[in-house]
């Protein structure tokens, strides 16, 4: 297993190299750039030109390439136009908001959304079903946007029990308890995942529990709920788990409506702000992390089949 | 079993999750902005939000009254020479900067050499500026090549504008904006922290030395009452509303018009109209294409637009826009009826005629808008329905704003395209003065009338030459006004000291809860 690991991760190499070349052309190729954008509206060309030259945006494209690239190498994302510090720092600072909000949105998903699909598996067909499938159904379809407007309306603006937006760090004033921030968003982000997830649970245990070996335990007389859970909910997992894994990797680095609702520093949000702003090395950077994230969470799906599936083998 | 281990974890999670009070300190204020500032460098950089958080940190030598005429914050007094070009102004003494060091003339040298070769307005007062030089520790003098009579309304006005900075941070400071470790004022609150997407923070500066005197506008006794100031972006509008009902935030900027009505009649908030207006400018192109030195098709244009009807659709309820031709709002000192009866005709008979005699046939005109900006787009919705109802060929470009100001700086791009202008305390800021702003209108006719409103050190008789230059506005079409829009920001009832309007940006001191 260590082998494959090592293999999977060198691949990694020549797709991150083509994604970085694609993504730093792509930002460079849209017009606009950072220095218009600082000097605002009265800003001549002649001071932009100056600007962009202090800031190393007039080298030609590959120089400006290579040079990233080398930085990058050495373990250095550059500085951010916009905000003058590390990319690396600000990349870090959204993505322990986001890494909480997915977290917590993961937790939602399994307390609620594992259970129900269960049930609605077990008893599918009858009303109990019918209910959890159209509810559902009813949070697949509602825009997050507007679940987590009126959220905020309910429980911060009537009920008062949650703040409204904003997210102070953990390592900030407030510490652990900085995570009722994230209630809201997480619960709000969790309604359409939850749904998902309860969907596909339910069409694969429909699906496992139509096997021999399913039938097997039934008539050795095993209790019903054993069977549910041990060998049709089980052998579900493993095409749920791959679900779990992207949905994840998605709440990252995609969860920008919910952040911008909730006004939670993300990095959904970070890379729609650096790109209406044109801060290149932040794209960049965001882009570059995103990638490796996503190949990482690859890769540890593919681990757990194995570990889930004793017939998947990893070489 | 597996879901006892979830029910519990859950009702667990809901227990700290309950844990739930007013988390912030007693003496923080909370402002809810519409996004993050490109920059607290007030040199060189012009947003107003940039502004808005930065003037707590910076001072000028001068600041605007409620009357919007300039007194004296770091000056206590200046002397001009009998023939205008030598201005000596005197320094407050004792005053400190956030760092612990003492301001003398050597920091406002440097801060007006820096503001002057890079900064975004500096360039309008130091075109004429022979030498700036200290005359001991409290005096500044400035030598002029010409009398220049905007000078004192210049270096009052901070946004784009010429802030005291130690000299260590001015000296070395270029083009680039100078990073937030040199964010060093005089100003009643210090640079706390930047914590990107997060906040800005400001801290209250325990040493500070505030001018004397009633306060008046920006001017007199200024008392920071908070111990700090947060600005924290909160981009969408809904959430910055509720946030601030829920007592999560004290102020919320840039409230749409549409919910106007309803948050003035809430009692749970206050409604804060901004007191300088901004407007809508829609500039033609004097260097490429049928507009350029065609002033009879620009002419044609502007007849055909009614503006009252695009103010109705951009802005909503009649208390937050007026449709005022003059550059600077009635009851300014350069308020001025000259030209506007050509503001808003809504001709669309005589454009039609107008635009056949100046040779027009049809040709597309391009007309570029961003999207950023919904009344910027809305406005050019209802104005390009109603060109083309005049038989103009309007070729609406739609972008984002970064592509937009791209675009506006190639001449070749675009024929007419659409901003906006914040409100300035003098005509000479305003961004059809400059002759290198995309547009670049620079006639003779032009020219001839802005050097002798620049050289007149006389007020009457530099308002009369603004009457002149705004009727010849009207006349070549350098740029059309849309109209004056207040815009409003929503506060807390517990806030105390806000007044009921803004000067031009909110400000925080003598401000308390």
């Amino acid at each position: 297993m260590l082998n494959y690991a090592l293999n999977r991760v060198l691949t990694l190499v020549p797709t991150l190299l083509a994604a970085s070349f694609l993504v730093f052309m792509f930002i460079h190729l849209i017009p606009g750039d950072p220095a218009s954008i600082l000097l605002g509206d009265t800003a001549t060309p002649e001071e932009v030109a100056e600007l962009s030259r202090e800031l190393g945006l007039d080298e030609p494209l590959w120089t400006q390439y290579v040079l990233w690239l080398g930085n990058v190498l050495q373990g250095d994302l550059g500085t951010s136009v916009f905000f003058r510090e590390p990319v690396l720092s600000v990349i870090a600072d959204g993505a322990e908001t986001s890494v909480l909000l997915a977290t917590m949105t993961m937790f939602w998903i399994v307390v609620f959304g594992v259970p129900i699909g269960i049930i609605s598996a077990i008893r599918h067909g009858s009303w109990v079903d019918q209910a959890t499938s159209g509810g559902a159904m009813l949070f697949a379809s509602v825009p997050t946007f507007w679940l987590g407007l009126y959220l905020i309306l309910i429980f911060s603006v009537g009920l008062g029990w949650f703040p409204s937006s904003g997210f102070p760090s953990l390592a900030d004033e407030g510490g652990a308890s900085n995570l009722r921030y994230l209630v809201l968003p997480s619960l709000t982000l969790a309604a359409p995942n939850a749904a998902l997830i309860i969907r596909l649970i339910r069409a694969s245990m429909l699906d496992v529990s139509r096997e021999d070996h399913v039938r097997t335990a039934r008539a050795k007389g095993l209790h019903p709920v054993r069977v549910a859970i041990r060998h049709v909910f089980r052998n579900a997992l493993i095409a749920v788990s791959a679900a779990f894994g992207f949905t994840f990797a998605a709440l990252v680095s995609e969860a920008v409506v919910t952040e911008t609702v909730f006004s939670l520093p993300g990095i959904g949000r970070l890379v729609v702000q650096s790109i209406l702003r044109r801060d290149y090395p932040v794209i960049q950077g965001v882009i570059l992390i995103i990638v490796v994230f996503y190949m990482a969470i690859n890769l540890l799906v593919d681990l757990a089949y194995a570990s889930l599936d004793p017939r998947v083998s990893l070489k | 079993m597996n879901f006892k281990i979830w029910l519990r974890s859950a009702i667990a999670l809901g227990a700290v999750t309950t844990l739930v009070g007013t988390a912030f300190a007693a003496g923080t204020l909370r402002y809810a902005t519409v996004g993050e500032p490109p920059s607290l460098d007030q040199h060189v950089v012009t947003s107003d939000l940039s502004t808005t958080i930065a003037h707590h940190i910076f001072e000028g030598l001068y600041t605007f009254d409620a009357s919007n005429s300039p007194v004296g914050l770091l000056a206590t007094g200046e002397a001009v020479s009998d023939d205008g070009k030598t201005i000596t102004i005197t320094l407050r003494e004792g005053v400190k900067f956030h760092n612990g060091q003492d301001m003398t003339s050597a920091d406002v040298v440097a801060s007006l050499n820096r503001w002057g070769e890079f900064g975004s307005r500096g360039g309008l007062l130091f075109a004429n500026v022979e030498s700036v030089t200290s005359a001991g520790d409290h005096e500044v003098t400035i030598r002029l090549a010409e009398p220049f009579g905007p000078w004192k309304n210049l270096l009052a006005f901070i946004n784009g504008g010429p802030a005291i900075y130690p000299a260590s941070v001015a000296d070395g400071a270029g083009k680039e904006p100078i990073a937030p470790d040199s964010y060093i004022g005089t100003g009643p609150y210090r640079f706390g922290e930047w914590e990107p997407n997060r906040h800005v923070e400001l801290v209250r500066f325990a040493g500070y030395v505030s001018p004397d005197g009633e306060p008046d506008g920006y001017g007199g006794a200024r008392v920071a009452e908070f111990d700090t100031l947060q600005f924290i972006p909160v981009p969408d509008v809904g959430t910055r509303v509720a946030g601030l009902k829920a007592g999560d935030y004290d102020y919320a900027e840039s409230i749409p018009g549409d919910l106007y009505a309803d948050l003035d009649a809430d009692p749970s908030v206050v409604t804060i109209l901004n007191g300088g207006p901004i407007f809508g400018l829609v500039f033609t192109n004097s260097k490429d294409g049928p507009l350029q030195e065609n002033f009879g098709l620009r002419r044609a244009i502007q007849t055909a637009l009614d503006k009252v009807p695009a103010l109705h659709v951009a802005i909503g309820p009649e208390g937050l826009w007026r449709a005022n031709g003059s550059f600077l709002p009635e009851g300014n000192v350069w308020f001025t009826d000259a030209g506007t009866e050509h503001y808003s005709m809504g001709d669309v008979n005589a454009a039609r005629a107008m635009a056949e005699e100046a040779g027009y046939g049809g040709e597309p005109i391009k007309f570029m808008v961003s999207t950023n900006y919904p009344f910027h787009y809305d406005t050019a919705i209802v104005y390009t329905r109603q060109l083309a109802q005049a038989g103009f060929n309007i070729d609406l470009q739609v972008y984002d704003w970064a592509t937009l100001i791209e675009k506006r700086a190639q001449p070749d791009q675009w024929d007419m395209f659409f901003t906006h202008h914040g409100f300035v305390p003098d005509p000479i800021l305003i961004s059809v003065m400059n002759d290198n702003y995309p547009g670049w209108w620079t006639t003779e006719e032009k020219n001839a009338l802005k050097s002798k409103f620049t050289e007149s050190s006389d007020p009457a008789e530099r308002q009369a030459i603004w009457t002149e230059i705004q009727a010849l506005i009207y006349q070549q079409v350098p740029t059309m006004k849309t109209g004056d829009v207040y815009t409003y920001n929503i506060a807390s009832p517990d806030l105390d000291g806000l007044g009921e309007a803004t000067l031009i940006w909110p400000h925080f001191w003598n401000v308390s809860r």
